[in-house]
């Protein structure tokens, strides 16, 4: 057993808890442009989480795990993940805090996910290897490809994430009945 | 339906995200950046394994020590389940639920199109999770964690598909507690 992972993962899985994260309902409403509590909660949780491993990897200490840039297999994919989001308000991580905060549903929804990892794993060789490869440019970042500072990228997108929380500020209102 | 009103999470956006930074930093300090949606293919493929281990041996991608051992990242998810689980039940929420609030508004009682959509969901996610080479954690939140190139499309088209979809799903607002 991996003492580290599982601790790393009971946090995590706990603040997703908290936080309202696993929370389909939460998720649905920032999706729907009505409920800004969870979009809010991503940007803090990016920005805060892009600022630590900046300051980490300036000390020298941060471990990165870029993921390659295959454009078109990371487009298609980003848009089925996104289509599956919208419609149960699940993501991995977020299906399996709720099935084990007893929802039922996104446990069929993790069933699901696991049939769609049994799809991958059947169309690797024939599809998705060639789709990967098409438009790849590798495990690089975006400092790397523009040529354009890591502190002027990270302070850039602080700005860029204080933005969205100014202008959903006002529209944590309920929303009126039918 | 408008008695329906979804409660607020245990923790306010700021705290919830403040919090889940703080795991990535940690997360990035001492192993890597957060992920989750890998290990459904490892479980898939340690099935596999047994079942059809010739098969196995000569795939691509399953045949690779990533996806044949249960490592920090397969505790890491079991540590979110345990973590979910552990909080919801000490903030006296854990409770059985097939069904959601924005479901209920605009789909009405029928548990069974909710699960059977959660299904098809979970496939997309998962699917679509790893085409991309991660999901929501490994793609989203981490991608931008390390300024991955590969997080702007994934960004865009998770939202734009997500929104679609949610908007196209959901058309009702639902009700919830400001």
């Amino acid at each position: 057993m991996d003492m580290l992972g599982f601790l790393i993962g009971g946090l995590f899985g706990a603040a997703l808890f908290l936080g309202g994260l696993a929370e389909p309902d939460k998720i649905i409403g920032t999706l729907r442009l009505k409920d800004f509590h969870a979009m809010r909660t991503i940007a803090v949780f990016v920005l805060v989480g892009m600022l630590g491993t900046w300051f980490l990897d300036m000390a020298g200490v941060a471990n990165f795990s870029v993921k390659p840039a295959a454009i078109l297999a990371v487009s298609i994919g980003g848009a089925l993940l996104g289509i599956g989001f919208g419609l149960t308000g699940y993501c991995p991580g977020t299906g399996l805090a709720c099935a084990a905060a007893g929802r039922i549903d996104a446990l069929i929804t993790v069933l699901g996910m696991f049939l769609g990892a049994l799809v991958f794993i059947l169309i690797y060789p024939s599809i998705v290897v060639h789709v990967d490869a098409v438009a790849n440019r590798g495990k690089v970042t975006l400092p790397e490809v523009t040529g354009i500072s890591k502190a002027v990228w990270v302070w850039g997108m602080v700005a860029a994430g204080a933005l969205v929380l100014i202008l959903t500020s006002g529209k944590l209102q309920k929303t009126k009945s039918a | 339906m408008n008695d329906l009103v979804i409660k607020k999470p245990p923790l306010p956006w700021w705290a919830a995200g403040l919090m889940l930074g703080l795991i990535q930093i940690l997360a990035v300090g001492l192993n890597g950046p957060l992920g989750v949606s890998t290990q459904f293919v490892v479980a898939d493929a340690r099935i596999i394994t047994q079942m059809a281990p010739e098969y196995a041996q000569n795939h691509p991608l399953i045949s690779q020590e990533k996806y044949q051992k249960f490592g920090y990242g397969w505790w890491l998810d079991i540590g979110l389940i345990a973590g979910a689980f552990a909080a919801a039940v000490l903030s006296w929420r854990w409770r059985l639920r097939l069904t959601t609030i924005w479901w209920q508004t605009n789909r009405g009682k029928s548990i069974g199109r909710r699960l059977i959509t959660g299904f098809i969901g979970g496939f997309l996610i998962l699917l679509g999770a790893r085409f991309a080479h991660g999901c929501t954690s490994g793609n989203f939140a981490s991608g931008w964690a390390q300024l991955s190139l590969s997080v702007v499309p994934f960004t865009i088209t998770m939202f734009v598909f997500g929104v679609i979809t949610a908007f196209v799903v959901y058309p009702k607002a639902a009700n919830f507690e400001k």
